[in-house]
């Protein structure tokens, strides 16, 4: 339980650098991309700020869990280990959710492609982060 | 829609002659923009087509140092169009639509009485702006002029901000994509002086 909690605030740490940075960049070498998040959809007086900036933390909290549980499954050199993990993460879980988000709401194909790409990114980091400390 | 009141109305045309009325009636040709910006993107929102016939009344007294102005414009928020129908709906829920669903501009004075003449001439007045419940005084730069048949253009401008008015930009993201405080008022009035 130890190993997942530490893991899991490592993990969450690198994270938070890694996509709200990300995510800033993003912004300002590509502000095309975000013109479609002025839409109403998106709650926009920042009373859900501190969750969307913990996102990170739950993220990597449960995907430490998963990874303790399932850790076995996963061999090779760390590397593949990281993007296999990702990979899994990714077709099990984000696919189905970013399907149905896209059939239920008034988003494009842009956002949706957006968000399965940046969630396997941090599910791959999570994975390199969980296969370096708790192997 | 008149904004005088009946006895203002009944009464004959300069029965003061310390003052001097004139009544000029607004189009329905008249539009506003609200032009603003967000750290992605500009944005350009207007009424195009102002559907209301109001009456600007203009009182000059002897002095002629004091020009009062009175009439109001009452614009539906839910006639912004933005280009976008994303934009607008961001627009319309910013400015609490459904709460208040008119903005008011109220013109109050004048800085001189205008020679309306084809020639713009520049000129400034105090109008009070009231959008979501909240009203707001402001000196407004306008432009004015008039043709031959006395069709007049008053052009106004003014910057003012969403915390003016108590209302918060929008902000998505965590704050990662913010809307700027500032917005640029444009309207354009056609009017037709009533001698």
């Amino acid at each position: 339980m130890k190993k997942i909690l530490i893991s899991g605030f490592i993990a969450g740490c690198i994270l938070f650098i890694v996509s709200y940075g990300g995510l800033f960049l993003a912004v300002k070498f590509f502000p095309g991309l975000f013109i479609e998040y002025n839409n109403p959809l998106f709650n926009s007086n920042g009373s859900r700020d501190l969750l969307f900036y913990l996102h990170a933390f739950i993220f990597s909290f449960a995907l430490s869990w998963f990874w303790d549980r399932f850790k076995g499954l996963f061999k090779g050199v760390l590397i593949l280990r990281g993007l296999e993990f990702g990979l899994v993460y990714s077709v099990i879980a984000l696919l189905p959710v970013m399907w149905i988000s896209f059939s239920a709401l008034d988003i494009t194909v842009v956002m949706v492609l957006s968000w399965f790409i940046y969630g396997l990114v941090q599910a791959i980091v999570a994975g390199l982060v969980f296969a370096k400390i708790n192997p | 829609m008149l904004f005088l009141s009946p006895a203002k109305l009944l009464a004959p045309k300069s029965v003061d002659k310390t003052n001097e009325t004139k009544k000029w009636i607004i189009s329905e040709n008249s539009n506003l923009c609200v032009n603003g910006s967000t750290n992605v993107n500009n944005f350009s929102c207007e009424i195009l087509a102002y559907d209301q016939t109001d009456t600007l009344s203009v009182n000059k007294n002897k002095a002629g140092k004091e020009i009062g102005l009175s009439g109001c414009i009452k614009l539906k928020v839910q006639s912004f169009d933005c280009h976008n129908s994303i934009m607008t709906h961001d627009l319309q829920k910013t400015l609490k639509e459904k709460q208040f669903p008119v903005l008011r501009i109220n013109f109050l004075s004048l800085s001189k009485l205008p020679d309306l003449t084809i020639r713009p001439e520049s000129i400034t007045g105090a109008v009070d702006i009231e959008i979501a419940g909240v009203r707001k005084r402001f000196e407004v730069n306008y432009q004015i002029s008039a043709d031959a048949q006395k069709n007049i253009r008053l052009n106004g401008s003014r910057d003012v901000n969403f915390s003016d008015f108590n209302l918060i930009p929008p902000r998505k993201l965590g704050g990662i994509i913010k809307t700027k405080d500032k917005l640029s008022v444009d309207f354009h009035l056609k009017m037709k002086s009533m001698e």
